[in-house]
């Protein structure tokens, strides 16, 4: 018998990267020319006050948001028409904010969507949520209704359906929000180790400038929809423009 | 975790056990009436449980329904009318159905089979639309179904009644079917299609960030559950022998819409306690209506007073029990 995670096609990208990308709500910019690229393997964090476009960024990379102009591509294939399904297919995955979860099913049943949606039997989809949830730590929460977790949890779960088979790439808007310091802390320590442990890029939206500038490799600073600066953690926080747009007049 | 076999077929058993009980005790008693009613009911139970496969699924509602009902109660009459009926009342059908009969099994097939291809034609259109405007397409498709057969009278009488469909559905054959319509409502819930579907009524955007196809999914359901109920409607017009086109509108929608919303839309358990929770009360009314006895004078209660009574029960569950008897759990 074959194994029938064998019968998924592994996704091979290597590089996914917005090309000049603009998104105008009814004439208000809400990006202009964004260019930003992700590698498999490494670890990009993606800064900015708030309304500065991040999420509507991670929209575009992900099939939920059509650039005006530029385009999404993915290991240099244009993805224009692409729907997110597709996005996840090919391998790019991502988290939510606001969770998402299935609320009237099981937190096991959450992680299942996402293998069964890519092709496995219900049997191979619930193995492979239970490894994802117990690597979460939360394989013992598998049988409660997501709907009555907390919101630790709920982050959990979302990033848990998010990495099944996992991905050539994951994208997380604010996978800490609203988390004590020390739970956001505990969580982007795990968010360090994915790229070893699944072998994938992660682009992360995160607040806490101390968690984000000691885990990424790589940050991008986005003001106004467009990118004011980007560089390691070290030249980012030397980059006067980052100091006056993101920190404000002030600092 | 490995689920164990009882567990994970408990719910089936145990509404196939409780369905085939009742009957049991019912026949036992002998009761003409009781017999009438009840094989009434298990019919109505398997259009309910069909309505749910889609509805408590998706998520979406569904108004036409009764449409494939009406669809498949024609089709049956269709194939199993005498010839010298159908050269008669309904001139316009094709040979292979005016010069023939064929049998009850093989119509009943083609009762579903019929609902199920006009439900994946309907569907392939509406599943595109978000869920109140696929509702309001499934309504019109019941406004449709129904003009067309009032008018089209060569082949369906129009508005006068076909007669003499053979009246071969008792109980034992309704419960049945029943069970097949549990049976193939849980497997589905079950299965694949089940689970990304209700990931899809839960939350749309993050199951299309799961790789859920969601228009392929809908329609899955869509027409599996456009099989079952054009299967109930076949097995109603070999119960009642008599169709018009009166039986598949309104009022039958209304009750069976009830039925599921009673017992609770997110669960098979719901389906088939609903639809037990509303016969009760509509008999009790009908009771009513026609009048008992009490010290001497006779009380009755006023026409129409079902039609109320059914409407107040509906919204005093809407408002205590909104997930419906059953809470929308499963047995």
């Amino acid at each position: 018998m074959v194994d029938p995670l064998l019968r998924v096609p592994q996704p091979t990208a290597a590089e996914l990267a917005a090309e000049g990308v603009s998104v105008r709500f009814q004439g208000l910019a809400a990006l202009s020319e964004v260019n930003l690229t992700l590698l498999r393997g490494e670890i990009v964090g993606l800064i900015g006050p708030n309304g500065a476009g991040k999420t509507t960024l991670i929209n575009c990379l992900t099939g939920f948001q059509r650039p005006t102009t530029g385009r999404v591509a993915l290991a240099r294939e244009d993805t224009a028409g692409w729907n997110p399904a597709r996005f996840r297919k090919a391998g790019v995955a991502r988290t939510f904010q606001a969770g998402r979860l299935f609320r009237d099913m099981t937190v096991a049943e959450n992680v299942e969507v996402t293998g069964v949606g890519l092709g496995l039997d219900r049997k191979s989809a619930h193995s492979v949520a239970m490894e994802v949830l117990d690597w979460l730590g939360i394989a013992d929460k598998a049988a409660r209704t997501a709907g009555t977790l907390d919101y630790t949890d709920e982050r959990r779960v979302g990033i848990a359906r998010a990495l099944v088979l996992p991905p050539a790439f994951i994208l997380m808007d604010e996978p800490a929000a609203g988390m004590s310091d020390s739970e956001g802390e505990d969580l982007v320590g795990l968010v360090t180790s994915i790229p070893t442990k699944f072998g994938c890029g992660v682009l992360i939206i995160e607040h806490n400038m101390r968690v984000i500038m000691n885990v990424s490799h790589r940050l991008y600073v986005l003001d106004g929809g467009r990118t004011v600066a980007q560089g390691t953690p070290a030249e980012v926080q030397a980059n006067p423009a980052v100091i006056s747009a993101y920190l404000g007049a002030d600092v | 975790m490995k689920i164990p076999l009882p567990a994970r077929f408990r719910t089936p058993v145990l509404l196939m056990a409780g369905l085939t009980l009742l009957v049991a005790l019912a026949t036992a008693i002998g009761s003409e009436q009781l017999n009438f009613t009840l094989t009434e009911m298990l019919i109505r139970m398997i259009v309910v449980i069909g309505l749910y496969m889609f509805v408590g699924n998706s998520g979406i509602m569904s108004f036409g329904h009764i449409g494939f009902m009406g669809i498949g109660a024609y089709v049956t009459a269709w194939a199993t009318l005498a010839p010298e009926w159908k050269q008669v009342m309904l001139q316009g059908l094709p040979a292979f159905l005016q010069e023939h009969t064929y049998p009850f099994p093989v119509a009943v097939l083609a009762s579903g089979l019929v609902a199920a291809g006009v439900a994946l034609i309907l569907g392939a259109a509406i599943m595109r639309l978000n869920g109140l405007a696929a509702s309001i397409a499934t309504f019109a498709f019941l406004a449709i179904v129904y003009s067309v057969y009032s008018n089209w009278e060569s082949v369906t009488g129009g508005t006068s009644s076909v007669i003499g469909i053979p009246t071969v559905v008792g109980p034992w054959t309704a419960v049945a079917f029943a069970c097949l319509a549990v049976v193939a409502a849980y497997a589905f819930q079950v299965s694949r299609y089940g689970l990304m579907l209700r990931a899809s009524r839960d939350d749309e955007v993050a199951a299309q960030s799961s790789s859920v196809d969601i228009v392929r999914v809908r329609l899955v359901a869509f027409v599996c559950s456009a099989f079952l109920v054009g299967m109930g409607g076949a097995l109603y017009a070999h119960f009642l022998g008599v169709l018009t086109t009166d039986a598949f509108y309104l009022a039958l929608s209304f009750v069976t819409l009830s039925m599921l919303v009673v017992g609770g839309i997110g669960s098979l358990t719901g389906a088939v306690a609903g639809t037990l929770a509303v016969t009760l009360i509509v008999e009790i009314l009908r009771a009513c209506e026609r009048g008992f006895a009490l010290g001497g004078a006779q009380i009755s209660l006023p026409r129409g007073s079902q039609e109320i009574g059914l409407g107040l029960a509906l919204a005093l569950v809407l408002i205590f029990r909104p997930a419906g008897i059953s809470r929308s759990r499963e047995l």
